[in-house]
């Protein structure tokens, strides 16, 4: 197959859902303005050389339904032939879509597509407005449809991830990113209009919107006291808090795929290709641990030894399960998540994928690092992983 | 005047100031609540509004944590709006009420009321929660229109709890001024209301203090120990469990102390002055900072063994040590077990004559012959001192009732040879033949005055009815040994139970089924209320304990039958019906009235369907009527509604036995519906509730058809599934929490029926009934309901 490319990458800040920056933006405007976004970044070309839109989505409903890659495009002003599709694998859907994008243009099936993901946590709930788990398959693995702090507290007990272990695993990530802010270190970020509903002094709200370019969960102000004082969300008992856990962020991410012969055309120098993608199953009720399955799998596929990688992106859906995965494959602490991870940047489920793409791939330029690594953790037992090869 | 009260202003935020504001706002009305700028702030923070308004935070932030709970719902404080006396002051001109709450001293509270006179509107009312400064010194040389619109209102700690509410009036205050803020408080903050004299400390604390003192004092010259006196004084004489030292704990030593200096300093002409003196002991602890609670030390201390149980400490007066204590064995509180009513407790013991009798017995004589004393100098009736300490103190019956409850003659009699000085009024009124403070006649209350030298009728407000006085006066239409049926006039009958704790039973079922008859052949409507402790503490489970053991499971079945028939009767029925909850309202009782029309309840509502701590579900129809009350609220042009949003509130409150905080909470919860009425005084209660039924009558009263009810059917159970498993995971639920968790949501969704679909009420009383037998089935739930027969808690396993 022919070679595709990562041509441009960029992503949204993220907001605190319910609370944060985007709390009043619609997600198809997020998604809309990303993908406008990596068009304009990418040189030499524009809107109608874009065939078709894949966007990862975990909660595809209600604000995000019908098919928001669809609406995207349209609301983002591409012409109508531009066609556009919405993909879910929960967590993984983002990254879900730039690996099938790839392998779309590597078929010879596309020239230029865009993939990437978005996520409303606000507009849309964890596990959806209308949850309807099957009545008589939850009598046999109820699990499939469980909180997913549920798997973290087991993942926590059944490993022996200890509370503290897990504050550190969280201050240092708010430290990470906090240091990221104030360096502005986050290059993949592209300063992103969100609505707000100002009160009016006759109590009337009127609709403005403020251009955001920070990712509003990071709390430079963090302690490892402060976390310890926190109580547990999921267990009575148990040890996953909220300062441990990733946050719920209103999000979107997109990245531009080209084939080689497209940019060798328009003189583009591409920044990086998917060398390899692959997806695994585990327990339900322990999903956390998917990464320590998936990416020993994807290095055997891709023929590449874990040593030679030199950055990771592994999601922080929670820090138990991020720090048994890490720990248990051995991977350098000092390679994962150098700008800090989902604890402080949230992680926005269906656009994950698209911004940790966007991340590791500006940090693996920045480093001039050849090989990096994307992983995730999937709701229902999965874990995805993605081996990107930096361009030289 | 039209006179409304639609701002009120609280001046202080400490206990009793916070507690003010809290009631007030828990009513609805909007409150603001004021306190000082704090001393001690720096130039910096002198300009920082937030330093500036720090101590009235801190009371409005003790207010939302206090336990129990001041205010009755959180959203009510949003009513109230905090200030401090600097910048806010100008605010006061737009309140109605202003009430001054503010430290005991005279020129503070004289400079504050000189400052409100220039800021208030004219005819706003203002008044002080003092105890122990004199009001007309207060209000010296303010005008004649600021003292016309002043006077004392004195509310008692904790101030939602607590029902009397003193009123007194200076000289020059309007009588219209009175007879308002008397309605409010009864009417609007269900207070009940006393009419005091500006004297010291009032009614409730002069007679409380000097009941309380002298019994410390006595107990010192009689050598008894303090746990002794606690297990003597308290509900052996129909007083709080709490007696007198555990009372002073929780009221703190040093309040104590300050009360009876003050008081001490106040009484010169009390003939016996020296009963405010505390025992030498106390006011060493006072110094030695043993408090009371709020010091974790006081009479009492609570330490842990080496294994880590509490136990409960008591210091010994002579050493002030901590002690270990047994149980206090005199005979005569075997004597009063054995006696059913107060009287008779009183009467055993008063008159026996072990130890601990005598000291009783001198306890409350020295209280009797004190408050006949106090007349008239701080009350012209003997109503107001009973009242007063039934209220502010918790007694269940005030002096008078008390000296009529011993025999006013024999009592007299023994205190004369004992050597106490006879008050002349009591000496009088035995002279002329007159030998009870109190008398009925034809349902009347009639009290005995000492300055007409004659019995008047007690009058009380017109909202009041009194169930005890309508069967007094023959209004019982049906009677039986669980409950009666009682004529309230108008067409109108109450279905009072009288068992143990109101618990129902299958024969109080059967008086239900027989009352809705009586009420259909010879009435227009039917009141469910009672008078006592609590409304009902729902379902009695020793028979249901029995019939399990037994394996009697299709009689356990009749009588859920039964019950379940008397509810959808009393739903059913061509009458109304209107429940009047108040209190524990649990299991059984709050089925019956989810069962009614309508409930008009007491803002002091603890209701809930707590069957599963004793392992079952609830089965008088609370799973299907709370389901209904929920479902029924949604307009039928609403389709396609998602139902799961209306199951999960509903399945949880059950689920988790959640009982209500106030009836603010279970109109929160979803007990109550929009049609069903909170009132603040429990005695208007069953008016509230005859009124109510009366309306619906007047409007044209057509009962409900019988129509299917929609379900949200099978998918509940797979969410309920989902649910059970995150939170036993979560170590939330035991391992038969989640199994009978998942069969009531089963029962709650309508069993195996189609998602979003309608069914039989009767289907769902069915599944009610089949999974209360088959948890009685269960050993686990065997063990949740002996347990709870045994020591009265829950069992978790």
């Amino acid at each position: 197959m022919r070679n595709a490319y990562i041509v441009t990458a960029v992503r949204t800040p993220g907001g605190k859902s319910a609370r944060g920056n985007f709390k009043d933006t619609r997600p198809e405007d997020l998604l809309s303005f990303i993908v406008n976004a990596a068009v304009e970044k990418t040189p030499n070309i524009e809107k109608k050389d874009i065939e078709d839109l894949a966007i990862g989505c975990a909660f595809p409903e209600a604000e995000q339904g019908i098919n928001i890659g669809r609406i995207g495009a349209q609301m983002a002003g591409f012409p109508d032939y531009v066609s556009g599709f919405t993909i879910n694998r929960l967590c993984s859907s983002g990254l879900e879509a730039i690996a099938g994008a790839t392998l779309r243009v590597r078929a010879g099936w596309s020239e230029i597509v865009i993939a990437g993901g978005v996520e409303s946590m606000t507009m849309v709930p964890m596990a959806g407005n209308l949850p309807r788990p099957h009545p008589e398959y939850t009598k046999i693995n109820a699990a499939l449809w469980g909180a997913m702090g549920t798997t973290a507290e087991t993942v926590a007990i059944r490993y022996n991830i200890s509370r503290h272990a897990q504050d550190e695993f969280a201050y240092n990530s708010q430290m990470k990113a906090s240091e990221a802010l104030k360096k502005k270190l986050y290059k993949e970020l592209v300063p992103t209009p969100a609505t707000k509903y100002v009160l009016q002094g006759d109590g009337s709200y009127k609709k403005e919107t403020v251009i955001i370019d920070y990712d509003d969960g990071i709390r430079p102000e963090t302690t490892i006291e402060g976390l310890a004082k926190l109580r547990p969300v999921f267990a009575a008992g148990g040890s996953v808090t909220a300062g441990n856990s990733s946050q719920t962020t209103d999000a979107a991410g997109a990245a531009v795929i080209m084939s080689e012969d497209k940019v060798k055309e328009l003189g583009i120098k591409p920044i990086a290709k998917v060398k390899c993608y692959t997806t695994v199953g585990c327990r339900a009720d322990e999903m956390g641990v998917g990464p320590k399955y998936a990416i020993p799998k994807l290095m055997k596929l891709a023929g590449i030894d874990l040593k030679e990688v030199g950055l990771f992106e592994i999601n922080e859906a929670f820090a138990s399960q991020a720090i048994y995965c890490i720990n248990e494959l051995g991977i350098d602490m000092a390679k994962v998540n150098i700008h800090g991870g989902a604890i402080a940047l949230g992680h926005p489920l269906g656009a994950t994928g698209a911004k940790l793409c966007a991340t590791l791939l500006s940090n693996m330029k920045e480093k001039g690092v050849k090989y990096g690594v994307e992983s995730m953790c999937i709701g229902g037992g999965m874990g995805a992983a993605a081996l990107f090869e930096l361009c030289e | 005047m039209n006179r409304k009260i639609r701002t009120a202003a609280v001046i202080g935020s400490g206990v009793m100031g916070g507690g003010i504001a809290a009631l007030v706002a828990s009513a609805g009305i909007k409150t603001l609540l004021l306190d000082i700028v704090p001393f001690d702030l720096t130039d910096e923070q002198k300009k920082n509004p937030k330093e500036r308004n720090k101590i009235v935070t801190a009371g409005l932030d003790n207010i939302l944590k206090s336990r129990p709970p001041l205010i009755m719902h959180k959203k009510d404080a949003d009513l109230i709006s905090i200030g401090n006396l600097e910048d806010d002051f100008e605010k006061l001109a737009s309140c109605d009420w202003i009430v001054e709450v503010v430290v005991e001293n005279l020129k503070i509270k004289r400079d504050l009321f000189a400052k409100i006179e220039k800021v208030r509107k004219k005819g706003a009312i203002v008044s002080s929660n003092t105890s122990g400064i004199p009001l007309k010194s207060m209000s010296e040389g303010l005008s004649d229109e600021f003292k016309q619109h002043f006077l004392g209102i004195h509310f008692f700690n904790p101030v939602r709890y607590m029902k009397l509410l003193e009123i007194i009036p200076g000289k020059e205050t309007l009588p219209e001024v009175m007879k308002f803020m008397s309605d409010f408080g009864e009417k609007i903050l269900g207070k009940g209301i006393v009419t005091a004299k500006d004297t010291p400390n009032f009614i409730g604390n002069r007679i409380g203090v000097q009941c309380m003192i002298k019994a410390m004092q006595l107990m010192v010259e009689e050598g008894l120990m303090i746990h002794e006196v606690d297990a003597l004084l308290g509900p052996a004489v129909g007083r709080p469990a709490t007696a007198i030292f555990k009372t002073s704990d929780l009221i703190g030593l040093d309040t104590v102390g300050h009360v009876s200096k003050n008081t001490y300093e106040l009484v010169v002409d009390d003939e016996v002055r020296d009963s405010f003196l505390l025992p030498e002991f106390i006011n060493k602890m006072i110094e030695k900072k043993l408090l009371g609670n709020k010091a974790k030390a006081g009479f009492y201390k609570s330490e842990k063994t080496p294994d880590n149980k509490k136990i409960s400490k008591v210091i010994n007066y002579n050493t002030l040590e901590y002690e270990d204590y047994p149980k206090p064995d005199f005979t005569c509180l075997a004597e009063v077990k054995k006696a059913k009513t107060l009287p008779d407790k009183l009467k055993a013991i008063v008159y026996a004559d072990d130890k601990g009798a005598k000291y009783v017995w001198k306890a409350i004589a020295h209280g009797l012959v004190y408050a006949a004393n106090r007349i008239p100098e701080i009350s012209d009736t003997i109503i107001d001192i009973d009242n007063s300490m039934k209220w502010g103190y918790n007694y269940e019956m005030g002096p008078f009732e008390t000296w009529d409850a011993i025999g006013v003659q024999k009592s007299v009699e023994k205190m004369e040879a004992d050597g106490f000085k006879i008050p002349a009024n009591v000496k009088e009124m035995l002279a002329a033949g007159i030998s009870s403070f109190y008398k009925t006649e034809k349902g009347k209350i009639y009290y005995y005055d000492f300055a007409s030298k004659g019995y008047i009728e007690y009058v009380v407000s017109s909202n009041i009815i009194s169930l005890a006085q309508l069967k007094g006066n023959n209004k019982t239409v049906k009677d039986s040994k669980v409950a009666s049926l009682i004529d309230l006039g108008d067409g109108v009958f109450c279905c009072e139970f009288h068992t143990k704790m109101n618990a129902l039973n299958n024969d109080v079922t059967d008086f239900i089924h027989a009352a809705l008859e009586y009420v259909d052949e010879n009435g227009a409507g039917l009141v469910l209320g009672n008078q006592a402790g609590v409304f009902s503490a729902g379902a009695d489970i020793v028979p249901v304990s029995m019939g399990a053991k037994e394996k009697k499971y299709s009689e356990i079945e009749y009588i859920l039958k039964n019950i379940q028939n008397a509810v959808q009767k009393q739903r059913y029925a061509p009458f109304p019906v209107v429940a009047a909850p108040y209190g524990l309202t649990l299991g059984g009782g709050c089925e019956v009235c989810l069962g009614a029309d309508r409930m008009v309840v007491h803002s002091e509502l603890y209701m809930g369907l707590v069957e599963i701590g004793v392992g079952l579900i609830p089965s008088g129809g609370g799973c299907l009527n709370l389901w209904k009350k929920f479902v029924s609220s949604i307009p039928e042009a609403v389709t396609g509604v998602d139902l799961a949003k209306y199951f999960f509130p509903a399945f949880m409150a059950i689920v988790t036995a959640k009982v209500s905080t106030s009836a603010a909470d279970a109109r929160a919860i979803g007990f109550l519906g929009p049609k069903d009425r909170i009132v603040f005084n429990r005695d208007y209660l069953i008016g509230e509730a005859k009124k109510e039924v009366l309306k619906m009558i007047d409007e044209g009263y057509t009962p409900p058809v019988k129509r299917k009810l929609k379900i949200f059917g099978e998918a509940a159970q797979g969410m309920v599934d989902v649910e059970i498993l995150n939170m036993q995971k979560g170590n939330y639920l035991s391992e038969h929490d989640a199994f009978l968790a998942k069969r009531i949501g089963y029962v709650m969704s309508g069993g195996e029926a189609a998602t979003n679909s309608e069914i039989d009420e009767e289907v769902i009383l069915k599944l009610e009934r089949e999974a209360f037998i088959d948890f009685l089935k269960e050993e686990k739930t065997i063990a949740r309901i002996d347990h709870m027969l045994k020591t009265g808690k829950p069992l978790r396993n």
